[in-house]
This record gives structure tokens, sequence and C-alpha cells, in this order.
């Protein structure tokens, strides 16, 4: 059934190319994962075909509330549309993939040179498939704004709807930008959010990269966004998985360049019926470069929780430092976390570290506040904001982190509160 | 204020409490001694609310309400205190964030508005100077890294801003040098009034000297196996235990 009405569709609404066409084969052969994937063993998304998809989704137009500090730009992505709210800074470029190709003609056989880990990952073929042209966000040389660019990411509709988005952001040498992105849904109906993010951080160039993911309980979001690393390149990663029925991270990074510096960031607090999936990718493919993945969790209700690091050291890659830690607390019995960290290392000159815990809040802390006056629930939270605070602290924009925070805050009060 | 009725409590099969008979009234300082092992801490946390132990059988009264029927963060807002033999490390929450949350739970509890930034600055000055705590130490997290003398101390800081009716210190003078239980005793006499009331659990006398008992108990295998005034301490620091426990047995 899937095959007919994708196919359906698909012919009434576009002709494809024979790259997508080729996607669209894959996609078709694959299905959706299932839990029989390995890569999708806590995470399976049969349940997708239980949906009559409409896989044209409508066009929004949305006005979002202005956050009261300073952003350079607003973009938007609505349904799988980008366009950006009022003017861009000096030096930033919003325009569509075949205009940029057309403009970087050496760039392209670059490009389709990338080779991103594919594996078992039918949705990224989907997105593929569905997807023919995309914005790229251009990020001339040696442009640095200070202030973030605000990224609306929102899937919307009023039937069940499967929404391919695509966004490639693409950052030339010596250049610096904070993009903040707002992952939001408007829709009582289910939606399968399925995004895929490419970002290209060139010599020397600085990307912080903040999600907020924060979608209502209809949701599948997946969120694939791979970052492929030039010489001396940092990128500072955050992802806040705050909200959704069910979310999957795909989070790369290749390292394609010495001395380059990947921090990986993440925390995630799902509630009762929800599920979040980490699978995060670090691949150190050239020699004397950095990777920091700190990962915490907090599980409430019935909560899902999965965290899958891998690295690979190529041969290659030798002085490289990797780093990989993920702490999760489990704060309902009902709730549960599987953890893998997987390191492969082919060079032998490299320092390596990992470490993954799951535990409960303690008893004995829990019982001493509580015999102060505080509430069972005030502790757990007082205790979960303390263990999460680490995370959110490394965020060094002053209101964004406010913001954050709040709402993080706001999430593990109401889930205790709804739970206990 | 605290009527105890034959309290036992047990632990898993383990019967550690055999019948706790206790009355307590207002500007009253009950010492209870006993050797290692004899349940006092039971006691305590029996009082205090802890899950760990079953009451299978007695019955306690707090101001005449069933405390055993209330929530430890009920008791603590009707106005019972531990201070733990043993207190606990909270990590990431520092003693002002946790004293302002406790306090203000109970406000609530109580009907009362929660206190404001600058009502709780000046309180927490106040309560600073009984027990000599530096700001520092209450900008911390809870426990962590304290000294011993630094945490009992600090148990005393939160006695003193929680102003409870009934104050049950749990071998607070242990692993103190004589400086640190001068300033521990002296803050706890100037947290005394005749609306409030003691209870000090110690199996030493030294700190009976700082802080004068109008009743000595002494517990013994879960049971007040004998009660009198502060001499009884003095005897027991003389002659050990084992005049009365051999009496018993
Ligand atoms: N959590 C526990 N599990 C098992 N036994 C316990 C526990 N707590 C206390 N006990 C036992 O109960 C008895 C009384 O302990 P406790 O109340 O700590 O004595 P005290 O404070 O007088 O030294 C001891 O035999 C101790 O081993
Ligand atoms: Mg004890």
């Amino acid at each position: 059934m899937l095959e007919k009405t994708l196919v359906d569709s698909i012919k009434q609404n576009h002709s494809l190319t024979q790259a997508q066409q080729l996607a669209l084969g894959k996609f078709i052969d694959k299905g959706f994962p299932t839990s029989k994937w390995e890569e999708w063993k806590y995470a399976s998304l049969k349940h997708l075909n239980e949906h009559n998809w409409q896989w044209s989704p409508e066009t929004l137009s949305v006005k979002f509330p202005k956050p009261d500090w300073k952003q350079s730009a607003i973009i938007q992505t609505l349904n799988g549309n980008t366009h950006s709210e009022g003017a861009l800074p000096q030096g930033i470029a919003l325009l569509s993939v075949s205009e940029f190709m057309a403009q970087n003609p050496t760039f392209e056989s670059v490009w389709k040179a990338r080779n991103p880990i594919l594996d078992q990952n039918s949705l990224y073929d989907l997105n593929e498939a569905l997807v023919s042209d995309f914005a790229v966000l251009w990020v001339k040389k040696g442009v640095k704004i200070a202030e973030p660019l605000l990224h609306h990411y929102l899937v919307s509709g009023q039937q069940d709807t499967a929404v391919q988005s695509k966004i490639f952001i693409y950052l030339e040498e010596d250049s610096e930008i904070t993009w903040f992105e707002q992952q939001r849904s408007e829709s009582s109906h289910a939606i399968l959010s399925n995004y895929v993010q490419e970002i290209w951080v060139s010599k020397n160039a600085h990307l912080t990269l903040i999600k907020d993911q924060d979608l209502q309980q209809s949701i599948t979001h997946v969120d694939h966004t791979f970052i492929f690393q030039q010489e001396s390149s940092l990128v500072d990663a955050f992802t806040f998985s705050i909200n959704a029925a069910y979310l999957r991270n795909n989070l790369h990074f290749y390292i394609d360049g010495p001395q380059v510096v990947s921090n990986l960031n993440g925390l995630y607090i799902p509630g009762e019926d929800q599920l979040m999936d980490t699978h995060s990718v670090v691949d150190h493919r050239m020699p004397h470069s950095e990777s920091n993945e700190l990962y915490k969790g907090v599980l409430m209700g019935n909560a899902t929780g999965v965290f899958n690091g891998k690295i690979f050291v190529r041969p290659d890659a030798q002085k490289t430092n990797a780093f990989q830690s993920c702490k999760n607390v489990l704060a309902s019995d009902r709730a549960t976390m599987s953890t893998k960290p997987q390191l492969e290392i082919w060079a032998d000159d490299v320092k390596c570290s990992h470490g993954t815990t799951t535990g409960q809040l303690s008893d004995e802390a829990l019982f001493y506040m509580r015999s102060r006056g505080i509430s069972k629930a005030t502790a757990q939270t007082l205790l979960l904001l303390a263990f999460v605070q680490q995370v959110i602290d490394k965020l060094a924009h002053a209101e964004i982190r406010a913001e954050l925070s709040d709402k993080i805050v706001n999430k593990i009060q109401t889930s205790l509160g709804l739970t206990i | 204020m605290l009527l105890v009725k034959n309290l036992h409590a047990r632990i898993g099969e383990k019967e550690i409490l055999k019948g706790i008979n206790l009355e307590v009234h207002a500007g009253e300082v009950h010492a209870i001694m006993g050797p290692n092992g004899s349940g006092k801490s039971t006691l305590a946390s029996v009082l205090a609310g802890r899950s760990d132990y079953e009451v299978s059988e007695g019955s306690v009264e707090f101001f005449g309400k069933d405390l055993l029927d209330l929530s430890p963060e009920a008791r603590a807002a009707e106005g019972l205190f531990l201070a733990f033999q043993y207190p606990v490390e909270i990590p990431g929450v520092s003693t002002t964030n946790f004293m302002k949350s406790a306090i203000n739970e109970i406000r609530t509890y109580r009907g009362q508005d929660p206190m404001d930034a600058v009502q709780f600055l000046k309180m927490f000055k106040e309560k600073m100077a009984y027990v000599n705590i530096d700001q520092s130490l209450l900008s911390r997290a809870l426990n962590e890294g304290f000294s011993g003398g630094e945490k009992k101390r600090n148990e005393i800081f939160q006695m003193a801003v929680l102003e409870p009716k009934l104050a049950i210190l749990d071998e607070t003078d242990s692993g103190l040098d004589i400086d640190a239980l001068r300033i521990v005793a002296e803050g706890v006499n100037k947290l005394k009034t005749p609306q409030n009331a003691t209870i000090l659990v110690t199996h030493y006398q030294r700190l009976l000297d700082y802080i004068i008992p109008d009743f000595v108990h002494v517990l013994y295998k879960g049971k007040i196996v004998k009660s009198g005034n502060k001499d009884l301490a003095l005897e027991l620091e003389e002659r050990g235990y084992d005049w009365i426990i051999s009496a018993l047995d």
C-alpha cells in the first residue's frame, strides 16, 4: 500500500530525476525501518505503514513571534519550503542548490564524493527521492556574524502528512555563524517529519549549531544532520530533544582534515509515550583532530531512550583524541534506556575514551531533601536539573541558554507531576 | 508535642524497634543514649519518615496528629527536623537553593506567601551567625566535599533556618573536635525556646556538658530500658552501659 500511494502521488506531482528515481527504488525496496534492523532495533518505524500519507504537504505561511534577543536573520523552513524573513546579513546568501552548484562548479564533484554512512537509513533515501531542489545557506569567505541566525523549522498538515525537508549550509573558509534551529509542529494529525541537514565547514570556519526540538505528540521526527569538517574547523553542536512522540537524531561528523575540533552536546528528556533515539557518528578520517561527545538523558514516565555512539578512527587518523560520555537517569520505574558505544579504531596512536551510565536518583538524597520539607516531585526536579545543567551551561548565548533552560525545567516538572 | 506509644519497626524480617514509649513536651531537651546498634538512628529515621522501615505496631502523635500517616515533607512542614548522623551529598544543588525550596514549600503547606529574594538574604545572614558558617560554603553543592565538621554545622544551620518545633539531632557531636562541638552546641542552645523541644541522640556524654538535658533515656536492643535526669548521663560516662545491660539479661 505504501508503495502504491507513494508512487501514485509522485506521478501526479513531480517528474523525478534519475537520481531521485534511484533513491525511490532504494526506499521502496527497504521500506520503513523495523526493529529487525540493527540500527533501528529499539526505534522501529513500522507504525508509519499504517497511515494513508499525504505525500504533498500543504503550503504554509506562518509568522512566528520574534524572540526578544537579537538575531542576524530569520530563516524559515515551512513544510519543506525554505525562505528568509527579511534581509540577510552581508556575505550570506540563501539560494537553491541548482543555483549554488552553478556558481560553484568545482564544488559539485567534491559534494558528490562526500560519501556519508547511509547504512540502513531508508528515510534518507525517501528524502532524496522526494526533494528535488533544496535551499543552500551560503556563508562567504571570512564572514563572521556574532548574532545567531534563527531557523524556524515547521511541519503541519490537515491530514496525515509526510513532510520532506532538506537544507544545506555551506561555510566558506574563515567564516563563523551560530545557527539556532527551532523545530516545531502544528498539527493534530500524524506527521512524518523527515529532515535532512547537511553542512560543509571549510578550513578555519566555526559553526555553533543549536537544535531545539519541541514537537507535538502526533509527530514522528527524523533528523539527519551530516557535518563535513575541513582542516582547522570547529563545530559546537547542541541537540536539545524536548518533545515529540518519536524523535530520532542521526548526527554525523565527518572529519576530513587535520586540527579539526568537533563538540557534540546533547540532552534528551522524553516523558510519557515518547521515544528519543540518538545515533551519532564521528568519523575521524584525518590525523590530529579531536572530538568530544557529552550526552545526557532524563527518562520519565514510560519513556524509551536510545543512544548509539559510533566513533571511527580510520588508519590515516593518527593522533586522534576522541572522547564520548553518555549519562542517563531513569526518573521512573517504567522508563527504559539502551546505550551502545561503538568504537572502531584502525590507527594505533590515538586517545579514545568512552563511558555510559544509566542510573536512578538516589533514595538517600531524595529522603534527605524531603525531610527538609521539599516535596518528592520538587526534590526529583532539583536533582534532575542539577544533572542536566552541565549540558545547558555549555551554551554561550545567554538568552538562548535561559530560554532552553526554562523549557527544560518546565518539561521535567510537568512530566514528574503527571507521572508520580 | 510528641507521644510515642509502643513503637515497633522492622526492616525486612528484622525487628529493630521493639516497643518504644516516649513523651516530649515543649521546652524540654531529651537525650537518647545507648551503645552502637541499639536502634537510635532507626528511631530518628522512623520519626522523620524514612520508608525503608516498616512500622508494625504502635503509634506516634505529633501535636495530636498521626505522624506516621504523613509524608516526610509534611512532617517537616508540621515542624519536625532531623539532623542526620550522615548528611547526604546533593550534587549540583547549593545549600542556598536547597533551603529556598524547602522554606517556600513549607510556607505553601502552611498557607503562607513565599519569601522573596531580599527576605531570604536577610534571614540567611542572621542564621549564618548562629553556627559561624561561611557564605562560600552555602554556595557550594550541598555536603559535596564538605568536611565532617562542615556537614554537621550545615545541619544546624538548616535547623536554624527551618525553626522546627521538634529537632532530633542524630550523633551531631560525633566526629567533631572540641571547638566545632562548642559551636554546634551553642547554636543549638541559642535556638532553644520554651515552645520547641530537642531530642539529642548520642552515645557520648560529651555533648551533654554543653547542652543540658532534662531527661536521659537509654535505648538498648530496640527498647528504652532506663530513663532518668542528667545525672544518668554522668553515671553512664563513669560506669558504661554494662551495669544496665547485665541487670537486664
Ligand atoms: N537499612 C538497614 N538494613 C539492615 N539493618 C539495619 C538497617 N538500618 C539499621 N539496621 C540495623 O538495625 C540496628 C540498629 O541500627 P541503628 O538504628 O543504626 O543503631 P544506632 O543508631 O543505635 O547505632 C543495627 O543492628 C543495624 O545493623
Ligand atoms: Mg546511629
